[in-house]
This record gives C-alpha cells, structure tokens and sequence, in this order.
C-alpha cells in the first residue's frame, strides 16, 4: 500500500494517530528501559569496574571474567548449559516439526486432540512437571513398575543426571515450538502443495522444496525462543540435573544467594547474556526482515 | 451534581482505605510474631490459639507472620526503641527469633529472662534446649536416619558413624542424600562428616572461627565423602532437597536417607512414608539440630499473659500435640509427653542435640562440597 496524503487534513491525522501510537508503546518502553535496560548496563559496567582491595577506589579490571575463564567448574557448567541447550533445540525441532506438519493438514477429531496434548505443557507449572518426572521416570517410577509388570529390567532412570533437565525441558517447549511452527505453515498454500502433488513430487520433496523454504523463519525464531527459555532455566535442572556440573541457572542462583558472592554471579550472568544476545540477535533480525517483507 | 457528589464520597472512602492502619495495642490481646513457616504458622492457628483462648475466656491472639528473621528483627528494634522513649511497642511476643537481636538487646532489658518468671511448667525443658536465659525453647528438630525396616530389620540399622559407612558400602546405591545447601538434611549428614574427622568435638566449631580452623578442617571431610560417593545412588547422585530423598526413600529407590524429624514424622503421618519406616539416632554423635525459641517483651503492654501463653504451650497437652501434629521434638523432657508417645519415639529421642555455626562456615561448606565432592565421580562407569 502506498497512499500519500491527499491533502493536509489526512497527513495530520495520520501525524496525530502516531503520536497516540507513540504514547501508547511509551509506557511499556519507558518500563522495560527503567527496569531490564538500565539493570543489564549496571551490572555489566559493575562487572568491568570493580573496587580495590581496600573497597577505597574503583577501577578497570577483568578479574571476574578471568576466574570465570580459568576456573575448570564454571566452564564445565557453561559446557553443560550449551550441550542441553543445542540438544534440546536439535530435539524439539526433530519432535516438533512432525507435529506442527500433521496438525496443518490434518483435519477432524484426532487432530483437535493432538493439538490439545501438544499444547497441554503449557498449562503445567514446572515445578509440578519436575515432581511427576520423578514419580514416573524416576528410580521405581511409573515406567519401571510397567517394565517390571512386562518382565523386563528396569531403565537406567535419567533422573540426576544431564538427561533428566534435558527431557523436561524438551517436554516443557513443546507448546511454544509447535505453535510458532503451525503459523508459519500458514504461510504454505494449500494451492501450492496441490501443484506439487500434481507434478509428481513426492512427500520428501513437497516438504524440502515447498515447505521449508516457506517455513525457515518459523523455525529460526522457535529455535531462538526455547534457546532464550532453556539456557537460563532454572527449576528443571535444579530439581532434575546432577549435583555438578550446574546448569548456568541454578550456578548463578547459588553463587549469588548460597556464596554471597554478587561481582561472580552478575559475571555468569552477563557472560549467560552474551550467549543469549546471539539468539535474540536472529529473532530481531527475522522480525525486521518479516516486516519488511510486508511493506 | 449527584453523579459528582457520589464520585467525592467513593473517592473519600477510597483514600480512606490507602490510609495506613493505624495499629495499637489492645488490651488482652497478646501480639504474636513469627519467623517461621506456613505449617507452623496453622498450628498456632489451630491448636495453641484455640485451645488457649478456650481456657482463658476474654484473651485473643493475634498472630502475625513476621515473614521471616529480619521481619521480626524489625518488629524487635521497635520494641527496643519503644523500650528507651517507654512507648507501646506493639508486640508481646516473637517466635522463632534469636533473642540475642537485635544487638543490646538483652542487656537494656528488652527481652524477659524466663529463668526468673516463675514459669510453673518452666523445669520441664529438656536441658539440652538452652540457650540463653531469655529464649524459650518450645520445640526441636533434628536431622536423623530414616530408612525402610522390610528392606533393612531394625536391629540391624547402624547406629554409630562406623557402622553406617560400613552399611552404606555394603549395600551400594541403597544411600542417598541431597546437596548440602538445598536443605538441612544432607547439609547436616555433610557436616557430621566434618564433624567425624575432626575428632568428633562440635565444641571446636564456633561462629567465627572458620578463618584459623577451616582450610585444616575441611579437606579430610571431602575426602570421606569422596570415598563414600561411589557406593550412593547411581555412584554419587545427590538429590536437590530434602523432599526428593524422602521421595526416593518411599518409591523404595533407596533403602536409607538422612531427614529431617519434624518431615519425617509427618511424612508418616499423612502416608507420604509407609508405616513400616524406620528411624534411628547416631549415639556416637547425633546429627546436628535444634530447638526453636519464643521470646517475650519486657515492655509489652499484655507481658503476663504472654508469659501465661508460654506456660501453656509447654504444657503436656501443647506439647504432645508438637510431636502429634507438627512432628517436631518437644521443648520439655521426653518424660513430660504421654507415655504412649514416649514409647513410640524412644529411638529418635535424642541423647544430645549438637549444632554446627553458621557464618563463614556455611558458604565454605556449601562451594567446598560443590567444588571438591559433586564433581569427582565418573558416574559413567
């Protein structure tokens, strides 16, 4: 659309209707600014500018990064925290997809209940989730009273161990991934998939041709959003994951209120943010490109 | 106009109830605040306020969750400085509060010494509960060993430090216990380690005494545990909390856990537990506890009745209902309880109650474990 204004009248209006516009987003910018902005630049201006020994001057110093950099413990939870969170991208993308594809073309009963148990981990609390993940996957849980009624060894629960957050959190995004997913599958005509199936092309191909060009974006920004929940996740690894090595939640978490250590928690937190950025970096870039698209 | 005049008037009521309270003493009305938690908090709620106001007609209780330590600190210096202008302070009792705050406190007066307030249920209290003259020990608990009695008979449980190492290395995977600052219970199995290879002495851990004892102290511990973690569940797992190893102890995944009393107890009470579970003591050294405390202001408008309050609650009615209904220990002697619970109980009533300081201790203890013992397992194997 491209209309210019006709006269003077409609170039105010449309002048005053940005100005509401501005003034309604002014509020929730002014918040976020006062109360996520300005709190990330504290802390990392407090992380790089750090008191002297005597607390009598302050001055530049990478002193807490370097720790963070030497110290085998925090590096091997910040290599725990990028295994789970790869792998459990990786994962919900596998178990996703499939989902988010047969609920776009399926139609009828089962559908609108498949599409409920998808959605369903979206309504249970996650501290709830981490208790029944034990009752059920956990030693003599659900899934080994069944294995044992069938005659067959128990599992090797995953329980404690890095499998077990990892498991949670998969279950716990799939409701956002799938959503995300079947809304870019909107943007797959159902015209064009006919005009495929009409010149032969096989489900493999519809899909790698038609579909995941269409849908790439959709799956860029379900890939950032759980990466930005699960890298800073908090209850399912604290509850579920082995004692050492921490997921980088439950590390900051105790570091901050457990060692009373703040200049080493804010640390991890900013190197945390660091990875995050990068994420956040493509959904705004997709978003851009999204909008650009439309104009 | 009336519109407008109903706007005023709604507007006048509406700042009327943004208007602070304003709150003052009421005589017979005995100003109650707490620390502690929820659980406690209905237990006041339905047992002690009940059945005190039942018997004294006239009396209430206002009972006011003070949030935690440093809420009831705050209605403490208060009170203290109600204490040097002789103003109301508004409060009569606090529970669940270290009467050595706020600092000076006790020797401007604030705090009445119950050892001259001619308390008549007063030398009922278990000897091994005080502290300081002006705090009241009501009620304890104490981390203890709870395990399954079909899997392990009770007169084989270990009952000294020895012999549990010994268990816990015969029987592989059957012991667990959790992060040692995700809760009491591993925290003090963790620190009757330290305890053990520091010639079993609690008396040579004080407060602040972390920066000459420590850097000896620790290490021989971690080593032990170190050596313990390959025969624990799956070779050194170690849960987040104190509910989940009583969780694993009722799927029958371990056959033994360190817990709290007070969980314990009631976790056999509502059937979280099965009836067929043990509890058992160290006698060589227990594991670390403690007692909760009320203490009462000096200058607090219903100071008598308060002190009359306290008396009851270490009545044996109040007091076997802290073991029946919060499961905790009591503050007076196992002999003032009903002989029934006294038998039921006989194996975890306590020889000695040793308590380990806090301070640099704790944050040392908690990244040391976290550093030294957590990571040094290959569970893979």
């Amino acid at each position: 659309m491209s209309l210019t204004p006709a006269s003077d009248i409609v170039g105010s209006k449309i002048r005053s209707r940005g100005l509401i516009g501005l003034l309604l987003v002014a509020v929730p910018v002014l918040l976020i600014a006062w109360m996520v902005i300005y709190p990330i630049i504290s802390a990392v201006i407090e992380t790089f500018w750090r008191p002297n020994d005597g607390g009598t001057a302050s001055s530049f110093s990478l002193e807490t990064y370097r720790f963070f950099f030497t110290d085998a413990y925090s590096l091997a939870n910040l290599q725990l925290t990028l295994w789970t969170t790869g792998l459990c991208a990786v994962i919900l993308i596998i178990i996703c997809l499939p989902i988010a594809l047969y609920l776009r073309f399926a139609t009828g009963r089962l559908a609108a209940y498949v599409q409920g148990l998808a959605i369903f981990p979206l309504f249970v609390p996650s501290i709830i989730l981490s208790y029944a993940f034990i009752r059920v996957l956990g030693p003599n849980g659900m899934v080994d009273i069944l294995l044992n009624a069938a005659h067959l060894p128990k599992i090797r629960s995953p329980y404690l161990t890095p499998w077990g957050p990892l498991i949670g959190l998969v279950w716990d995004h799939i409701p956002l991934t799938v959503l995300i997913l079947i809304a870019g599958l909107g943007a797959v005509s159902d015209a064009s998939i006919e005009a495929a199936k009409d010149v032969g092309a096989g489900p493999l191909t519809r899909l790698w041709y038609i579909i995941l060009p269409r849908i790439s974006n959709s799956i860029l920004v379900a890939v950032s959003f759980s990466v930005l929940g699960i890298f800073s996740a908090f209850t399912l690894p604290y509850v579920l994951g082995p004692a050492a090595p921490e997921m980088m939640g439950p590390f900051m978490q105790r570091t901050f209120r457990d060692l009373y250590d703040p200049p080493n928690a804010i640390t991890q937190a900013v190197i945390s943010f660091g990875f995050c950025i990068i994420f956040g970096l493509f959904y705004v870039r997709s978003v851009v490109r999204n909008q650009r698209g439309r104009a | 106009m009336k519109r407008r005049s109903f706007l005023a008037s709604a507007g006048a009521a509406a700042g009327l109830t943004l208007m602070p309270k304003m709150a003052f003493a009421a005589a017979n009305r005995i100003d109650w605040y707490t620390s502690s938690d929820q659980n406690i908090i209905d237990f006041w709620t339905n047992v002690v306020k009940p059945k005190f106001e039942a018997a004294n007609a006239g009396v209430t209780i206002n009972l006011v969750d003070g949030g935690d330590s440093a809420g009831v600190q705050a209605i403490a210096e208060r009170a203290m400085a109600a204490l040097s202008s002789k103003a109301d302070p508004q409060s009569d009792m606090a529970e669940g509060f270290d009467t050595r705050l706020p600092k000076g406190g006790i020797d401007a007066g604030l705090w009445v010494d119950f050892s001259k307030a001619g308390l008549s249920n007063y030398s009922k209290i278990n000897p091994l509960a005080f502290d300081v003259p002006t705090s009241l020990p009501y009620r304890g608990s104490q981390v203890l060993l709870a395990y399954d009695t079909t899997k392990l008979p009770a007169d084989k449980a270990p009952r000294t430090w020895a012999d549990l190492i010994a268990w816990i290395k015969a029987n592989p995977g059957q012991f667990i216990y959790n992060r040692p600052d995700k809760g009491g219970s591993g925290g003090n199995f963790v620190r009757r380690a330290i305890w053990e290879v520091n010639g079993r002495d609690p008396s040579k851990f004080t407060v602040d005494n972390f920066g000459q004892f420590g850097a000896a102290a620790l290490p021989p511990a971690w080593d032990l545990l170190k050596d313990l973690a390959p025969s624990l569940m799956d070779q050194g797992a170690y849960t987040s909390g104190n509910t989940q190893s009583i969780q694993l102890l009722s799927q029958s995944a371990v056959t033994m856990i360190p817990a709290w009393s007070d969980q314990a107890l009631q976790a056999i009470k509502t059937g979280v537990l099965p009836e067929t579970t043990g509890l058992v003591q160290l006698t060589d050294l227990a594991l670390a506890g403690g007692f909760t405390k009320i203490g009462v202001f000096s200058n607090g408008l219903n100071k008598d009745l308060a002190l009359k309050l306290c008396d009851f609650v270490l009545s044996e009615e109040i007091q076997s209902a802290v073991i029946t209904e919060l499961g905790g220990f009591p503050g007076v002697s196992w002999d003032y309880v009903s002989k029934e619970l006294h038998d039921k109980y006989k194996d975890v009533i306590p020889a000695s109650i040793p308590v380990f300081p806090g301070g640099d201790w704790e944050k040392n203890i908690n990244d040391g474990w976290y550093r030294n013992v957590a990571p040094n397992v290959d569970r893979s194997k």
